[in-house]
């Protein structure tokens, strides 16, 4: 077994586990973190996507000791207790997620973008999303949500 | 006294008879007794707008799904919960002549092991109950699971399944679906035929009018097999109580027929088994049918521990149902001016190892066929095989986008042919309202031509095209 200690969601968390444990599987089965989703196990699909030290990662490619002493940010730490992400309200007013297996994931993927590139272009949201599939709606309204959450930050910072 | 005092009626008080009267209709049976037809029915005024359209309606689940906070089965844990792994054949087809799991058995954090001989009725499916839930005796695809371990993590239960020993006596298997209709071909299941389902529909008299055709076309298409590819896999926790019942948190999507099926092959009553179904990452037609739930209720009774069984991507891919790959022959005789006089079609549908939804798919497929054309000939015969591969099933359409493959790309063919606009065509055959099927329904709102005509202006197929 090896410790493991992560910040998670700003908070540190510890716990004990098989060397072969996967980010994924630890943020799962021992902090209880049950919205990275496991979808193909092998780095496809992007359901299991967190950040690490601010960028994306497929949690199911990254072992748990491999994240030892960084941040972690999954979907539960990215609405606080005042506001959800504009990401989080703009994909619950467009329904930009219809199962919603894949949504932790895009909306996560999407925050990394907006977070290095406040005013991307469709296309550049389309190759950030890149590694995260959907297969129920087409993408039509995920994109949207995306173009949609940009021009609420951006018209909050224009206003600060 | 106060006359001006209005006094209640006297109500009927409910009698001991009346009760009585209410507690037999309780105890009438659920199946309403059938009626004389012809009923009276309210029929739905066509193209009426509902309020509905045009309004922004939230999803209920949408912010949950946002904030990560949908629990769907795999994020659903109980307390000493236990993991299940199936071993797959990797074989298309054999006779299996042992299975030991003692090894398997024996190693530190294995619970439980199940074989298909363990199971009391081994067979399911949705129309015929061909399928076993772990093969006992012959494999049929390379998917059919073989043996099934319960262990206390994912990782030694998958570990546990290169410890078992299966021996196999390999069988010629058979993969392409115009071998295996044939008579002398080799045999899947133990019947006289491939073939386990066909449907012929008729309708007017079709080489009559193909001696009147100007011209004939004849085309053969074909479609590949495609899975579903949920981004949820199929999973399920199934907890054996001490009071021999059974409960199952499952992505099933159809969960009434599920319990049904339960019931059946646990041999058991079907008020014994409790289904529930939460969220469905993604079904599309895949999550139609049992899968692993019985195998996961019987270690779950084998170990007392509930068990959770969530299938890998590989899973998927080689043992859920997939689309029928179809191979099409059509023959459309055609006028000089391009109007389509009979049509005939032949589909043979590759059913894979199992019946699954096979007999819905080649129904829908048959009455589309032809399109949605006015033919007044037709002609259409369906065939669906058993062949060693991937059973195929459900999934959204059930045959219709495969047949729609096919005689629209006929169309193109015959306009181009012809010299015809492909627009042009279309517009000359398709329904009209009060359409006659061939089936010989009479359609109500089609809108195909009107459709056609607002696509083509808004994207400018004249100019365009």
């Amino acid at each position: 077994m090896t410790d493991v200690t992560l910040t998670v969601n700003g908070k540190e968390r510890s716990a004990s586990v098989p060397p072969e444990t996967t980010l994924l599987e630890m943020l799962r089965s021992k902090l209880n973190l049950t919205g990275a989703k496991l979808g193909c196990d092998v780095g496809d699909c992007g359901a299991c996507t967190v950040l690490v030290a601010g960028k994306s990662v497929n949690a199911c490619l990254m072992l748990a000791v491999q994240a030892n002493g960084r941040d972690v940010l999954t979907i539960e730490g990215l609405a606080t207790a005042e506001a959800f992400h504009p990401l989080q309200k703009t994909f619950e007013e467009l329904a930009s997620l219809q199962c919603g297996f894949c949504g932790p994931g895009i909306i996560l993927s999407a925050k990394t973008l907006l977070d290095e590139n406040p005013d991307p272009t469709v296309q550049e949201i389309k190759d950030a999303l890149a590694g995260n599939l959907c297969r129920c709606t087409g993408y039509t309204k995920i994109l949207e949500g995306v173009v949609d959450a940009a021009r609420i930050m951006n018209g909050k910072q224009d206003a600060a | 006294m106060d006359d001006k005092v209005r006094v209640a009626e006297q109500q009927d008080l409910d009698t001991l008879e009346s009760l009585r009267e209410a507690d037999a209709d309780l105890r009438l049976p659920a199946v309403v007794e059938p009626v004389a037809y012809p009923l009276e029915t309210l029929t739905p005024v066509a193209r009426q707008q509902t309020p509905a359209v045009g309004q922004r309606a939230p999803r209920p689940d949408g912010r949950l799904h946002g904030l990560g906070q949908t629990k769907y089965i795999d994020d659903m844990t109980f307390p000493d919960m236990i993991h299940a792994k199936v071993l797959r054949a990797g074989i298309a087809s054999a006779r299996i002549i042992s299975i030991d799991v003692s090894e398997a058995e024996a190693m530190p954090g294995v619970l439980a092991t199940l074989v298909g001989k363990e199971i009391p009725v081994n067979s399911y499916g949705p129309s015929i109950q061909d399928q076993p839930l772990l093969a006992d005796e012959f494999v049929r695809h390379a998917g059919d699971g073989v043996a099934a371990v319960a262990a206390v993590s994912e990782q030694i239960a998958k570990d546990a399944l290169a410890k078992i020993k299966v021996e196999y006596e390999p069988i010629e298997p058979v993969f392409d679906p115009l071998e295996a209709i044939k008579e002398d071909s080799i045999k899947v299941h133990p019947t006289a035929s491939n073939i386990y389902a066909s449907k012929i529909v008729k309708k007017g008299d079709v080489e009559k009018a193909f001696a009147e055709s100007a011209h004939i076309f004849e085309d053969q298409y074909r479609t590949q097999m495609v899975e579903h590819v949920p981004m949820e896999p199929h999973a399920s926790i199934a907890m054996w109580d001490a009071n021999e019942r059974v409960s199952l948190w499952s992505s099933l999507g159809r969960i009434t027929l599920g319990r049904a099926d339960m019931a059946r092959v646990l041999n058991m009553p079907v008020n014994r088994v409790r289904m529930i179904a939460t969220i469905v990452g993604g079904n599309f037609g895949g999550k139609n049918e049992l899968t692993t739930e019985p195998v996961l209720a019987l270690l779950s009774k084998k170990t007392g521990r509930p068990v959770k069984g969530v299938y890998s991507r590989e899973d998927e891919f080689i043992s859920s149902t997939t689309r029928h790959p179809f191979i099409m022959d059509y023959k459309t005789g055609v006028s000089a001016e391009g109007k389509i006089l009979a049509r005939k079609v032949r589909l043979i549908l590759d059913g894979g190892a199992y019946c699954s939804w096979s007999e819905t798919t080649l129904g829908k497929a048959c009455i589309l066929s032809p399109g949605p054309y006015n033919i007044p000939n037709v002609h259409i015969e369906a065939y669906v095989t058993y062949t060693n591969k991937t059973m195929t099933g459900a999934m959204r359409g059930f045959g219709a986008p495969q047949v729609c493959f096919a005689y629209e790309s006929q169309m193109d063919d015959i306009a181009r042919k012809l010299g015809i606009d492909p627009l042009e065509i279309r517009m000359m055959n398709a329904f009209e309202e009060f359409a006659d099927s061939p089936t010989g329904q009479v359609l109500e709102s089609v809108v195909v031509k009107d459709s056609l005509k607002i696509a083509a202006d808004r994207f400018g197929w004249k100019e365009n095209g």
